[in-house]
């Protein structure tokens, strides 16, 4: 296995806050790694990082070995790196189908001017929504939907760029047991179809379940990885989440 | 009634068309005209400020640069402006490529000052630029060499092919990629950005597309009052009208401006018919505005469509309601409750690797 994302000490101020602090860590290609940490640690800073919505102070960021520090977060999807947000953001007055479309890799002005909806976009747009169980709505607008319907369109309108790696920020926040089983399998099987996850998430239960490898942040610097049985047991982890 | 919207814009093509012939007098020939005129420009302004929620008060800068660059042109060049106004609003377009490039950084409360700022900008330097717009007193140009009986048909033929195209390429951009674009950034510009749409150069298209058509009303507008000054051609009130009636009408909706340009001129003509010309129809209009922002706050046209859908289905929502036991196995419904449990107990759920 080949590391498929990887940040090298990783720096992020803001005032007098290190929010990521001298943070360097690596996503396996074709895993599932999970980020976890008590409230506050650097997460989600960690994920804006990645992400391009912020610039470190220091450190660099590299996919698929290729340094991507300070691209643009417009770019980094066309590179194959997707996220979803913590709070659920869709285009709230486009329809279902619409979503799904909006993040189809487009270049140049022909594709432009060319139809919103192609035909072959609208196919797998349709068989995506299916999988997720809303290709019945594909034509209400996004805000109609219930809040699980919502987090499931933002899961599925970020694998139409065809990622290689997708960041999921609390993809089981706020959302029922039974639809986070359906999660997880989804996040199994299309990680059997190659797509690598990276996933911060506060329900424990999932990461264990879920993950191969886990890494651990506690005020912006990683303090364990491994798999999840040991980290599950590591005395470092148990002190940060409960104390001493 | 889909027959009926199908086949209503050919409708008030032809009424438009036989128009001027049924009412013959020269009035009504300008009152048309500037109609189309507004329409026009609130359609093209539209494609700005409805798709893409960036809201500009300072149109009228183009308005009166491409007013500005026809009279220019036809004193000094001899330049028809019936085909010089869509070729100089090139210049207008080009202008305000570079210009949202620059005002573009900004959204908000920010971009409409902005846009504030760019207006005056355009007035203080047409006042002061004296030797190419002779300054306050303004540019006067050629008569068209109509008869004078009709001399106001052809501006209001011409006026209602430009607000035809002006349709059709708004119509054209919310179908295409391009619109879809827009709509998201009006949405959510950091989400659209961050899924990859280059949110920039949208906007600054937008902002190029709206400026021409803009510009092209402003040329025919300056050959028709044959005189202009800076006061009237940067004039507020224009970016404040385009606004008015495309809110009045529906944002963001293709016929929203031209339905409320239907309306909003007329009544200011009789308004302004009733009370003689004071600027009281400034203060009415603005009592209107008010009650239309209370009790129509979307427009005419999105209030009709909402009613009408709530006409047809009477509880839409209820298409959304299919359980999670259904996503789980579509041929096997089961009861949602049943499902719930199964997945607490976390024994018997069936994954979608199973199946």
């Amino acid at each position: 296995m080949t590391d498929l994302l990887r940040a090298e000490n990783l720096n992020r101020q803001f005032g007098g806050i290190k929010a990521v602090n001298d943070c360097s860590i690596t996503v396996q290609k074709g895993s599932i790694t999970g980020l976890i940490g008590p409230n506050g640690s650097g997460k989600t800073t960690l994920f804006n990082l990645i992400t391009g919505v912020y610039k470190p102070n220091s450190g660099d960021i590299y996919l698929n070995q290729k340094k991507i520090t300070g691209v643009p977060a417009s770019q980094l999807c066309h590179l194959g790196l997707s996220r979803t947000f913590q709070i659920t953001r869709l285009f709230w007055n486009l329809r279902v189908l619409e979503n799904m479309i909006v993040p189809v890799r487009h270049v140049g002005i022909r594709s432009l001017f060319g139809p919103g909806v192609l035909r072959n976009e609208e196919e797998r747009a349709i068989a995506l929504l299916k999988r997720v169980g809303l290709d019945h709505m594909k034509d209400e607008p996004a805000r109609k939907l219930s809040f699980g319907q919502q987090k499931l369109l933002e899961f599925a309108a970020v694998l139409m760029s065809n990622p290689d790696i997708v960041l999921l920020d609390e993809p089981a926040g706020g959302v029922n047991p039974t639809m986070i089983r359906f999660i997880m399998d989804l996040i199994r099987s299309l990680n059997k179809e190659g797509v690598t996850f990276l996933v911060v998430e506060h329900n424990m239960s999932m990461v264990m379940e879920l993950c191969d490898h886990v890494l651990v942040l506690d005020t912006g610097e990683k303090i364990a990885e491994g798999p999840p049985h040991i980290i599950q047991s590591d005395p470092v982890v148990l002190e940060a989440y409960l104390g001493e | 009634m889909g027959r009926i919207l199908r086949w209503w814009p050919f409708v008030a093509l032809i009424a438009l068309l036989i128009f001027p012939w049924v009412y013959r007098e020269p009035y009504y020939h300008v009152l048309g005209f500037n109609v189309l005129l507004l329409a026009t420009m609130a359609v093209s302004w539209n494609i700005l400020g409805g798709y893409a929620g960036y809201t500009s008060l300072g149109h009228a800068a183009f308005f009166g640069l491409g007013a500005y660059l026809v009279a220019i042109a036809a004193n000094e060049l001899g330049w028809n402006p019936l085909w010089s106004a869509p070729l100089l609003a090139l210049v207008v377009m080009v202008v305000a490529l570079g210009l949202g490039w620059i005002m573009l950084r900004t959204s908000g409360a920010a971009f409409v000052i902005a846009s504030i700022a760019m207006l005056l900008i355009f007035r203080l330097l047409t006042l002061n630029l004296r030797g190419i717009t002779k300054g306050a007193p303004g540019l006067s140009q050629p008569l068209p060499p109509w008869s004078p009986e009709f001399s106001r048909m052809p501006f209001y033929y011409y006026m209602l092919f430009w607000l035809i195209i002006v349709l059709l390429v708004s119509a054209y951009i919310r179908r295409s990629r391009f619109g879809l674009g827009l709509l998201a950034i009006r949405d959510d510009e950091g989400k659209a950005e961050m899924v990859g749409v280059n949110t920039t150069l949208y906007k600054v298209l937008a902002f190029g597309i709206s400026a021409y058509f803009v510009g092209v009303a402003g040329g025919i507008w300056s050959y028709h009052a044959t005189h202009i000054s800076p006061i009237f051609a940067f004039d507020l009130i224009i970016g404040v009208e385009m606004i008015l009636v495309t809110m009045l009408g529906g944002l963001g909706m293709l016929w929203g401006p031209v339905l409320g340009a239907f309306i909003y001129v007329p009544a200011t003509d009789l308004i302004l018919f009733q009370f003689g010309s004071s600027t009281i129809h400034l203060v009415i209009l603005g009592g209107l505005m008010v009650l239309i922002l209370l009790f129509l706050p979307q427009g005419i046209l999105p209030t009709i469509s909402n009613w009408l859908d709530e006409r047809r289905t009477p509880r839409a929502a209820h298409t959304g309601a299919r359980t999670m036991a259904e996503m789980y196995d579509a041929d096997k419904p089961a009861p949602a409750l049943e499902a719930t449990g199964a997945a607490e107990s976390g024994s018997t759920i069936i994954t979608s690797q199973e199946r």
